[in-house]
């Protein structure tokens, strides 16, 4: 495996890892699953449409997501939101999230400044 | 469409039956929502139709992200055990192949490359049944039995207060004794496939090889082969388990039990059959001249003969109930 190789894999478990977090703050308003692609890549997450569609379906079944059948329109479409339970889940994810990053920004930037240091 | 319908339909029959309609739907919409990006109020293309489909990826392995279970037949905390027993039997089944094939050599040394062909032969349609058995007991087990390990291992609420304690020696299963029967049985099944009457006396004279005596009665003995055979395989699976346990517990004890009750079964029904042994045992020995009727010989062979047949069914009975004890005993060792 080459650096970039190397670098591919590790990304895609840090996106996979990330992507549940993405999905469920654009969801406190109701979603269905290729508006919720549109958004997220808008706003730079990239995530596939076959990766999130399972996803929505295994966050449903955990309870986090409600789901409701639209009909209304030309094609039927699944809407999900945030159940009370998924959202409650979010704001306590973010919470970790914020300092999961307050962590690691402080042990990258330690080690830059040591760094800068030994120059 | 019919590629969009081909599409919808590849992913879902691979999804259980209560999903397919759901997903089906949803996917339908996604690849629609997907192409009226690409195209808007323009005309559709099969160019455009392709480009979404190979952007969803192949059917397979969206059918895989729906369904995200597992996808093994035999998990990690068997894999070991699963190799270990496979070479066991591949091994022992290599030696009781070469032992019958210098049986073989030996009762008929001028057909020793129709032999060898034969040896051949065997082997190629052998090792796919044996690796095949194999995979399948295992596959089983992890299907049945794998599933409180797993849990067992993703618990949060363990402690170190729960580990369970090193099995007291008395309990534990040394691995040299389940695997010394795994050779045992295979080596004897070997046999049996091959025939009943490599089970015998030997008989040289100057010249060399002459004849084989039989023990059991092969005419009526290869009807009950596939028994014989069958029980010689649920021996096989009970020597695994205890392979895999490596201690006595009040299960495993469970399943040698019931093992155990149905080789008795067998073992049973077997001897009161009245044509197990060779009833021409004792005249056989005579035509092929190692004793001669009337004589002192004679008479002490016949003893023996008559003697051994009961003693080996009591031994083998006994063996299989003290099997049993043996493991109940251990399993209620603290």
């Amino acid at each position: 495996m080459n650096e970039q190789e190397h670098i591919d894999k590790l990304m895609l478990e840090l996106r996979r890892g990330t992507i549940t977090i993405g999905v469920l703050s654009q969801l406190s308003v109701p979603q269905y699953g290729y508006s919720l692609v549109t958004l997220l890549n808008e706003k730079g997450v990239q995530v596939e449409p076959g990766t999130l569609y399972p996803l929505l379906r295994r966050l449903e079944k955990q309870g986090l997501l409600e789901s409701l059948w639209d009909t209304n329109e030309a094609r039927p479409r699944k809407y999900y939101k945030l159940s009370k339970m998924g959202n409650e889940v979010y704001e306590q994810l973010c919470k970790e999230w914020e300092g999961m990053v307050a962590s690691l920004d402080h042990l990258i930037h330690t080690r830059k400044d040591e760094e800068d240091g030994n120059d | 469409m019919e590629m969009i319908e081909r599409y919808i339909y590849a992913v879902t029959q691979k999804l259980p039956q209560s999903q397919r309609e759901d997903i089906g739907i949803e996917l339908r919409g996604l690849i629609e929502d997907m192409i009226e990006e690409r195209v808007g109020d323009g005309e559709v293309k099969k160019k455009d139709v392709e480009e979404v489909l190979i952007e969803l990826g192949s059917p397979r392995e969206m059918a895989i992200k729906y369904r995200g279970t597992k996808r093994y037949l035999i998990g990690p905390e068997l894999y070991d055990s699963f190799l270990i027993v496979l070479k066991i039997v591949l091994i022992s089944m290599f030696a009781g192949l070469g032992i019958v094939f210098v049986i073989q050599i030996i009762i008929d040394p001028v057909e020793i490359l129709d032999h060898f062909v034969g040896l051949i032969v065997t082997l190629v349609t052998a090792i796919p049944q044996v690796v095949g058995w194999v995979t399948l007991v295992f596959a089983l087990v992890d299907y049945y039995g794998g599933v409180q390990t797993k849990d067992l291992g993703l618990d949060k609420t363990w402690h170190p207060s729960m580990l369970s304690a090193i099995p007291d020696p008395r309990r534990r299963i040394k691995r040299s004794e389940p695997i010394v029967g795994i050779i045992f049985y295979v080596i004897v099944m070997v046999f049996f496939a091959f025939s009943s009457n490599f089970f015998g006396v030997y008989v040289f004279n100057d010249g060399g090889f002459r004849e084989v005596v039989p023990f059991l009665n092969e005419a009526a003995f290869s009807q009950y082969m596939p028994l014989v055979l069958l029980l010689l395989a649920i021996f096989i699976v009970k020597e695994c388990l205890k392979l895999i346990s490596g201690k006595w517990t009040m299960k495993l004890v469970g399943y040698t039990v019931i093992i155990n009750l149905l080789g008795m079964m067998v073992v049973s029904f077997l001897i009161t059959g009245d044509a197990f042994w060779n009833p021409e045992f004792m005249s056989d020995l005579v035509k092929s001249g190692i004793v001669t009727e009337g004589s002192e010989g004679y008479q002490i062979g016949e003893t023996i003969w008559k003697n051994s047949t009961r003693i080996i069914v009591i031994l083998l009975l006994v063996g299989l109930v003290w099997d049993t004890i043996e493991g109940f005993i251990k399993a209620r060792k603290k």
